[in-house]
């Protein structure tokens, strides 16, 4: 039978298929029970391979909890099952996405997903109700257009995002594509970013005022600014730190006013380190960045991150891109022109009022397809790719409003564009409006979804779209974003109406509700976060929105912005408005309260499961150990194959591997170099027998240096089998030793005792 | 069998209004039945605001049953996810689903389907890439199983030649 593994040989990039190899043969371990549930948790974390609701083999059918019966016990993380289908979120950085990928990624759809593409708030994609067993060829499958799912999720650098307009805005001060690129490439698998208490999101805006790329809301944020230096202009970037939403939102920090572009990608590295170093562990409710920065002071940990830039070793990645940075372009598919006296179709103009942004490149434009609930179908996704191909070339991208952008339109083009997206449902006006709600999936999907924070977009969305044409302009400017639980994957905190999941009990019976979040400010980067007034019952919500709009309208002074206006009022008489729609009538005179938005179910909150997104704290140690574990098991099966050269190799690999785990707790910057290994390892735990404390240790110490320094030429049977029995045996004892040096505090959490467990977002 | 990810649609005849949302208490109800033979039912998801989406959507470990509206044809759409033995096992869950909706009081008479023209997707860009070939090989087995599991005989012809595209047959009797 074909595979897609043979079939894409050659097609993929060959570290993305090594890596991907690697992923399947973890996954044959874990189902042998070889690898610990918890490090292929995170493994698969890592991979972009997300839990999902249910996943833990319960769900209230309405009536009963009851238990899914899924074939094998096996668990492909705590309370995991591995049969339970799960979410994959794969990488699209600063959102850039091509027609061909776009094909892919409506094949993996359709194939191994439920045919629906999610654009989420991180310019990703994600499919839902994805089995593991598919995860390796949909992976093999992207690879070979270009696209990887590594540290899509998990303590990891998450998708590096950028303004969806970078490039052809007309008020960014430079394109900052090249440079969220480089980053992200240069921080995609950096041993500097594998031992995160929790993730990292960073983001490039290519202007101050505007809200594209939310800098403020990020753990590192870059905003493009020029200086004049000796009459030269030099580019750079206004730097921030340690913001983020979550339960407890945090406004970045200004860490730099201006870093040279030069510094941009060394001060990652040197954040990274600092944060793997310093950052939270063992609680991870503060393990992200913001807490780190707010512990320790903006100029503390701005003087600790800089004299960590100073020790680093060079890399020649650090500016080796910027050469190329001046020449980055993209490649239009038609020739500007004019909108003048073309043909306009029915609907046109509304849709181009909001859906269409001249480019500062003259005669060409933008144009936002709005995705309701940022889906579009995998048919949907292939015939856009077409349109793509005729009217945009390979210039798409993803946006944070989980919409897809098309840019370099002709702007003569754009009726017959129009009419193109009305064929396949993809026309909707009101882009970046009131009726554009952003929703994270919510009790969908999401294992932490408290409410439907979907249904309840879905709905208002639907209830504004019927007056959308009659809402006065200042109420169709502003946004409404949703999250299904607190952590704020919706981004409700820098909405102007925001609202997020809660539940309360009336009676014995549990009813959805939403706290209502009022006043964040989405423009300038997301200045500001909203202020909690209250909570309502989920069935009210819509009409909460319709009462403060309306108000609004009806009460505003002047020219006076949504958040002037929330303050003025202020949130003892927003408090009270509120209060008209949060009583709850019994279930016996209105049962309606006691299902949510789209679900017939009776409400419940026993299907929240254990979240998985910042997953379990694994250490670097943990990871290159496991990696240890897996060789040595690569080693048996060649040694089954009677490739003896080869068992040998690999048995030989992973005693290296165990080892520099080990030294790299006391040198993180071990040049990954047999000899060097071997040496600092001999120096530091053979000749102070740290090693030989337990289990004889120093005794296994000694396959590794007579494996290093006299490898066989005449490879038997007998030969390798003993080597990969020492390499075992090696790995062991470096397992005992890191556990005893974790008990005595010399080091970081023991090796095979993560401890904590994470919750999502995206 | 190697080639198991197969969809099978049936088409609705009587061509009534009836609300996509109308579908969902009634997925409900079949998991919390276990209503379909040898399937694991495990959530509900409306996908109804996507157009040529799957409607909504009845996810099981063995498939996914969708009632969607591609081409303006409301039908009911079964993908199978797991392996199977025989062809049959993938008709069998689509023509159960088909009777349960056209039995339930709530959609009574406005939903039956027909069993003259189906339609058969082969999910799987690998094992059945959109070609002659492929049709070749799948058209006894489609044929002789829809004949077994409907009792008539079908013609069958392939929907495009499009190679991006899943190869798509429509069988009619």
């Amino acid at each position: 039978m074909p595979t897609w593994k043979e079939k894409l040989v050659g097609r993929m990039d060959q570290q993305l298929a090594e890596e991907i190899d690697i992923f399947e043969t973890q996954m044959v371990l874990r189902r042998q029970g070889k690898l610990d549930e918890k490090i292929f948790a995170e493994t698969r974390l890592r991979r972009g391979c997300y839990g999902q609701r249910y996943d833990n083999g319960h769900r209230h059918d309405g009536i009963r909890t009851q238990q899914l019966p899924y074939l094998s016990d096996v668990t492909k993380g705590p309370e995991t099952l591995w049969d339970a289908p799960g979410m994959q979120r794969i990488k699209i950085p600063f959102g850039g996405v091509t027609p061909n990928q776009l094909d892919t990624l409506a094949d993996l759809a359709e194939e191994y997903a439920d045919s629906v593409l999610h654009v989420t708030t991180r310019q990703d994609f994600q499919l839902h109700y994805v089995h593991i067993e598919d995860t390796p060829d949909l992976m093999r499958r992207l690879a070979a257009v270009g696209i990887t799912t590594r540290e899509a999720c998990g303590n990891s650098v998450r998708n590096v995002t950028a303004c969806p307009l970078a490039g052809v805005c007309r008020s960014e001060v430079f394109d900052v594509t090249p440079y969220a690129k480089a980053c992200s490439k240069f921080l995609l698998g950096h041993p500097d970013t594998q031992g995160f208490g929790r993730k990292f999101k960073i983001a490039f805006s290519g202007c101050k005022d505007e809200a594209c790329a939310l800098t403020s809301m990020h753990d590192m944020g870059c905003i493009a600014v020029k200086r004049i230096e000796n009459g030269k202009e030099r580019r750079g970037f206004e730097l921030y730190v340690g913001g983020g939403l979550g339960a407890v939102p945090h406004q970045a920090k200004l860490f730099e006013e201006f870093l040279p572009a030069e510094e941009l990608l060394p001060i990652a590295q040197a954040i990274s380190r600092v944060f793997a170093r310093l950052g939270e562990k063992k609680n991870r409710a503060a393990a992200r960045i913001k807490f780190l920065v707010t512990k320790l002071g903006i100029e503390e940990f701005r003087r600790i991150v800089l004299e960590e830039r100073k020790i680093m070793p060079a890399d020649d990645r650090w500016t080796g891109y910027l050469s190329n940075v001046d020449r980055y372009q993209e490649t239009p598919k038609r020739q500007p022109a004019r909108l003048n006296g073309h043909d306009r179709p029915e609907g046109f103009e509304a849709w181009s009022r909001t859906n269409v942004y001249a480019q500062r490149q003259a005669g060409y434009a933008v144009v936002t397809v709005t995705l309701p609930l940022g889906d579009l179908s995998a048919s949907q996704s292939r015939q856009l790719a077409k349109i793509a191909r005729r009217f945009s070339g390979d210039n798409i991208r993803t946006t944070v409003e989980q919409n897809i952008v098309l840019r370099w339109i002709s702007e003569a083009d754009l009726p017959d564009l129009y009419r193109e997206l009305k064929r396949i449902g993809l026309a909707q006006p009101g882009a970046g409006t009131i009726v554009d709600v952003t929703a994270c999936p919510g009790t969908d999907t999401c294992k932490l979804g408290i409410a439907s924070s979907r249904g309840l977009a879905a709905e208002i969305r639907n209830r504004l779209s019927e007056k959308f044409f009659t809402l006065e302009d200042a109420v169709k400017n502003l946004h409404i974003k949703i999250s299904g639980c607190f952590n704020s994957c919706g981004q409700h905190h820098i909405a102007d109406l925001g609202f997020y999941g809660t539940s309360r009990t009336i009676g014995n019976r549990k009813v959805p509700h939403f706290q209502v979040v009022l006043g964040g400010k989405w423009q300038q980067n997301a200045a500001a976060y909203g202020l909690a007034i209250g909570t309502v019952p989920s069935k009210r919500i819509p009409e909460v929105v319709e009462l403060l709009t309306e108000r609004y309208v009806r009460e505003r002074s002047g020219n006076e912005n949504f958040q002037e206006f929330v303050k003025r009022i202020g949130k003892p008489e927003l408090r009270r408005m509120l209060e008209l729609f949060m009583d709850v009538p019994s279930f016996e005179s209105d049962p309606s309260y006691y299902s949510d938005w789209g679900d017939p179910r009776v409400f419940t909150i026993g299907d929240l499961g254990m979240g998985e997104c910042a997953g379990e704290v694994v250490s670097t140690v943990q990871f290159d150990l496991a990696n240890a574990e897996r060789l040595v098991f690569e080693s048996q099966l060649k040694l089954d194959e009677e490739d003896y050269a080869e068992a040998d190799a690999l048995a030989y690999k992973a005693m290296l591997q165990a080892a520099i785990a080990l030294v790299r707790t006391e040198f993180h910057d071990v040049p990954d170099h047999p000899n060097t290994i071997v040496n600092e390892f001999r120096t530091r735990f053979y000749d102070t027998n740290v090693l030989g404390d337990r289990y004889a240790g120093n005794k296994f110490a000694q396959y590794l240096f007579r494996r290093h320094e006299a490898p066989t030429s005449v490879y038997t049977r007998d030969y390798a089998h003993r080597i990969v029995e020492e390499a075992q045996l090696f790995i062991e004892a470096v397992y005992a030793c890191h556990d005893s040096l974790s008990e005595r505090g010399t080091v970081g959490i023991s090796a095979k005792s993560p401890v904590q467990v994470g919750k999502a977002t995206p | 069998m190697d080639l198991y990810r197969l969809g099978i649609k049936f088409f609705d005849v009587a061509g009534e209004r009836i609300e996509p949302t109308e579908f969902i208490p009634i997925f409900h109800e079949w998991i919390q039945k276990q209503t379909i033979e040898n399937h694991l039912l495990i959530d509900v998801h409306n996908y109804s605001h996507i157009h040529d989406g799957p409607g909504i959507l009845l996810v099981a470990h063995q498939g996914n049953f969708s009632i969607e509206r591609a081409d303006d044809r409301i039908g009911l759409l079964y993908y199978r996810k797991q392996p199977v033995q025989t062809f049959t096992e993938i008709i069998k869950p689509a023509v159960q689903g088909c009777r349960l909706l056209e039995n339930d009081a709530r959609l009574r008479p406005r939903l039956r389907f027909r069993t003259d023209e189906v339609l058969i997707v082969a999910n799987d860009r690998l094992l059945a890439p959109n070609d002659d070939e492929t049709f070749s090989a799948l058209e006894p087995q489609v044929s002789s199983a829809l004949n077994h599991v409907l009792g008539k005989s079908f013609g069958l012809t392939r929907i495009s030649d499009d190679s991006k595209e899943r190869l798509i047959i429509r069988a009619q009797a």
